[in-house]
């Protein structure tokens, strides 16, 4: 009964150039893309399928990154561009259209990324501009800007959302009335930084921590989902070729340790946790994707390699685990 | 800075340009997608088709296939029977359940492999006969070890019984008739090998047995050093191996499937009391002795000496290494623990082993279409961290039916999930609007307790009234209870069907009052004033005098209210843009109605007729 890591689906997206981004939507069952070609694609990919289900158009440029939007809120896609634009796609009666066009940046839009559900619909884009703006939805079409300049010297690549936890007691709010979260936020930035946002009272957002320990650009964040502990853990990618897993102790305040997962010998792009925060998928520029665990110990344990290559399509080969112990 | 244990697995991805390009990828609920990409975010592309293929790959066929399906079900049962054991039971009856979990859990796996066989042979030349053949066989270690662990760690076999239990274990997992067992028996001084295999429900105490045995020892061993067996090498040999001889057993290999046949053996003609604690001793040199430094132990072998040296984490580690599967890990590990044989070692993060094997193996679970359930609870039974991993995988489930729907939902309930609930209700109450299921969608918002979506759904049935004359989902709207206080708007829309079916019943008066009060209240939408007007029309066009005095002059200040461009708090008045005649002949109508009405009410209410 070995447990092997194998190609169960492969969508063919038609894409004429570049793919920049996939992601799949929450429940597994579409996958939205986007390409250097400009286009944003999305697929039916039930029961090992591929549907084309809408080839959006509407970027000037390469399409960089996708997200999707919590699905009490609709099939949603934001994405993000060369074109300095984010566009918001929505399905409505059984067609995706544009449904909105943040103009507000100057340059590249590099990432996009929303926020909890239980915040609302509320969406962060981070720039080459420097800025990050955030994107509310007020209701009846309309969307609300806020915009946070020069977080980032020289440009923002990567934003990502803290987990939603309630403050205070978990009584049941009475309908209606929102719980008070405190929402916050990671970016990385061409500063070397990752800086951690905080929005106040007065609906401001305002820096609340400078994490120091990459030597070249931050490429990729990725705050890891709550699993209930009070920890806070946050990875980290760098032009310099480390990782780092950033973890908080919660009941100690605002103390962020680092701990660096591994040194790769080229740039590291993307981190992105699973579902579980149990692993950290990390694509590098050596060409693999490689899923981390945390052992028993504290240590960071390479559990798999995922290489790209030439090879037969399911190499069935045993998937050393790691050690429990 | 990290370690290695063991190789991490590379996986190839097809058709991937490995020279220029990176891999992005991402995480879905249950899978990964991978694609080739290049990171390096250059304004101009370089016009170079690149591979425009996404994999989705996942860890982990077992859960979809049918027979291992059964092996998760059953288990499952099993599992659960467990946890509610009777924490009261101690001593030997607690011992005795926990002994036959363990049976049941091998019968399990028994039963599986043999289905599993069945496939194997009927299809012995093709591949999927070959995988199920391997299956079969790593079925079968797995149930070899677990045997093992029950004798040792369940059953605790004290001195002397022990290498019975050992036998039966080689026996019933060795294909082999131990030959020389057979040989035993037909030769000299079988009456003393018989009383010595008679040991069950011997009344003997374990010295009586070791004297007994000592003596019939050294009663060999002195026909040995007298030759009585020169004449006849087999039988020479043949006490030698009833001696214990290693040098002897080794020559017939052959007939020795492996290293702990051999170990048993070894301990059957030579240490036939061996106790429990000195167990590895001989296991070690079993091994050794077995392998002969021809080739180095497999990963079973580690995992069966870990055992015979009574690690029982080092055991789950190797098998968590070997088998890559959590099943059986998660479950061994889980009647260890049972069985107080497990120190609650505390991981990193704070929880315990247990826990952590037991979750990752339901998040396996919760990928597929109805084996979730089982999922659910194994988290249950996992009290400290069990609670959030539902929560996180409950959510992900798709909503493929309206069944699933309500059983997902049912299991959040009963663990008072709200927020989960809400969630769900919120994507089903969205998935039925878009999908124009008014009444489900408002049903659903409701569950929510969701005011805003509340709020939405109504409009649209409001909206829909008015285009089409007649509201759909009468049912639900008549029967809303206390919910109709969600949000205002659904508020309005239960009140003004109740004066629709006040009207209905001809309780005219009481459907007036109703009908003015929701203007009044301010609870009906200024959009909606001129509706209701014009619903009051035929009220007020009726022989009898429906509409008092009073109410007429409310009438007709709300009348005047809603035309008189008046500006609202946030409400929009489009409607009084558009068709300009047709509002202004209404409004005509209706000032003439009421005036007349006003004039029949002043009349009868100033005369006698009282009521």
């Amino acid at each position: 009964m070995g447990e092997t890591v194998s190609v169960i689906n492969t969508v063919d997206t038609s894409h004429e150039d570049m793919i920049h981004d996939a992601q799949m939507d929450y429940y597994g069952t579409r996958l939205a893309t986007c390409s250097s070609d400009r286009s944003v694609k999305i697929f039916d990919v039930r029961n090992g399928g591929q549907i084309l289900v809408a080839d959006l158009r509407g970027h000037e440029g390469p399409v960089w990154q996708v997200a999707w939007a919590h699905p009490m809120y609709g099939n949603i896609l934001a994405s993000c561009s060369y074109d300095r634009k984010v566009i918001i796609w929505k399905e409505e009666n059984g067609t995706w259209e544009k449904t909105h066009e943040h103009t507000g940046h100057d340059s590249s839009v590099n990432s996009v990324c929303w926020a909890p559900h239980d915040y609302g619909l509320i969406l962060a884009c981070g720039s080459s501009d420097g800025a990050i703006s955030l994107l509310t939805y007020t209701g009846l079409g309309q969307w609300e800007v806020k915009k946070i300049n020069n977080a980032h010297t020289i440009g923002c690549n990567a934003v990502s959302w803290a987990p939603a936890v309630i403050p205070g007691s978990l009584i049941d709010q009475p309908s209606g009335q929102k719980p008070n979260y405190i929402k916050k936020f990671a970016s990385g930035g061409c500063d070397n930084l990752i800086k951690l946002w905080k929005e106040e009272e007065d609906g401001q957002w305002k820096e609340e921590q400078k994490l120091e320990a990459h030597s070249d650009w931050v490429r990729d964040v990725a705050w890891a989902p709550s699993i209930g502990l009070p920890t806070s853990t946050i990875a980290s990618c760098s032009q310099d070729g480390r990782v780092f897993v950033w973890t908080c102790d919660d009941a100690s305040g605002n103390t962020w340790s680092p701990k660096l997962l591994h040194k790769f010998n080229d740039v590291v792009w993307h981190v992105s946790w699973s579902i579980t925060a149990n692993i950290l998928a990390v694509s590098g520029g050596d060409n693999k994707v490689t899923l981390w665990k945390e052992s028993v110990d504290g240590q960071w344990v390479c559990i798999s390699d995922v290489n790209k290559g030439q090879g037969p399509v399911s190499t069935s080969v045993t998937e050393g685990q790691q050690n429990d112990q | 800075m990290e370690e290695f244990d063991g190789e991490p697995t590379v996986t190839w991805i097809p058709g991937v340009n490995s020279q220029k390009k990176q891999m992005c990828f991402d995480w879905g609920p249950g899978e990964m997608l991978v694609c080739e990409t290049s990171f390096n975010k250059k304004e101009k592309s370089e016009m170079v088709a690149g591979c425009p293929f996404i994999h989705i790959i996942r860890k982990d066929i077992d859960v979809y296939s049918k027979i291992l399906r059964k092996l998760f079900n059953e288990s499952h049962g099993i599992f659960v029977g467990l946890q509610r054991i009777e924490e009261e039971l101690t001593g030997k009856s607690r011992k005795a359940q926990l002994v036959r979990v363990s049976k049941n859990y091998r019968s399990v796996i028994r039963a599986c492999m043999e289905e599993m066989h069945q496939f194997a042979v009927a299809d012995k030349d093709s591949a999927i006969g070959r995988q199920f053949s391997s299956q079969v066989s790593i079925l079968s270690a797995m149930e070899l070890i677990w045997n093992l662990c029950e004798i040792l760690f369940i059953e605790v076999a004290p001195a002397g019984p022990l290498l019975l239990y050992l036998l039966d274990w080689v026996r019933l997992h060795v294909c082999e008739v131990d030959s020389l067992s057979a040989d035993v028996l037909g030769s000299e001084n079988p009456s003393k090998h018989e009383s010595f295999w008679n040991l069950p429900g011997n009344t003997q105490t374990l010295t009586e047995l070791e004297l007994r045995w000592q003596h019939w020892h050294e009663e060999c061993e002195r026909h040995l050093q007298d030759g009585t067996f020169a004449s006849n090498p087999h039988l020479e040999s043949l006490c030698k191996v009833l001696l214990g001889d290693d040098a002897a057993l080794l020559e017939h290999k052959e007939l020795l499937s492996n290293w702990y046949h051999f170990l048993v053996t070894r301990l059957l003609y030579s240490q036939p009391t061996v106790k429990p604690m000195d167990l590895h001793l001989y296991a070690q040199s079993s091994l050794d002795l077995f392998l002969g430094g021809e080739s180095s132990p497999e990963p079973l072998d580690n995992i069966l000496m870990a055992a015979f040296e009574f690690d029982i984490h080092q055991v789950i580690k190797e098998c968590s290494i070997a088998l890559s599967n959590w099943w059986f890990v998660a479950h061994l590990t889980d009647l260890l623990d049972h069985c107080k044989l497990l120190q609650s070692h505390n991981l990193y993060f704070g929880s315990n082993m247990r826990e952590f094997l037991l979750l990752e193996y339901a998040s396996g679970l919760f990928a597929h279409h109805s084996l979730w359930q089982l999922g659910v609870d194994y988290c249950d039974h996992c009290p400290e961290l069990g609670r959030v991993s539902l929560e996180l995988h409950i959510e992900r489930i798709p909503l493929t039916t309206e069944q699933k729907a309500l059983k997902v939902l049912r299991v959040c309930e009963q663990r008072q999930m709200t927020e989960q609930v809400r969630s769900i209700c919120k994507v089903l109450a969205m998935k039925a609007v878009r999908n124009n299921r008014l009444g489900s969608a408002l049903s659903w918002s409701i569950r929510a307790k969701d005011a805003a979506f509340a709020t939405l759904v109504s409009d649209r049935f409001l909206r829909d009234y008015c285009e089409r004359g007649c509201f759909s989902d009468l049912d639900l709207i008549d029967n809303l209870g206390p919910a109709m206080m969600l949000s205002d708007r659904l508020t309005f829309l239960g009140k003004y069907r109740e004066f629709h079916r006040l009207y209905g019943e001809k309780c005219f008066v009481d459907a007036a009052s109703l009908l003015l009060s929701l203007m009044t209240s301010q609870i009906a939408p200024r959009s909606f004033w001129m509706t209701l007007l014009t619903d009051a029309l035929p009220l007020l066009e009726q022989k009898q005098v429906i509409f008092s005095a009073e109410q007429t002059y409310e009438l007709l200040r709300c009348l005047e209210d809603l035309t008189s461009g008046r500006p609202l708090c946030g409400e929009p008045d489009a409607q009084q843009l558009q068709d300009d005649d047709i509002e202004t002949t209404k409004v005509e109508i209706l000032r003439l109605a009421l005036a007349r009405n006003l004039a029949r009410s002043v009349i009868k209410e100033g005369s006698l007729e009282g009521s």
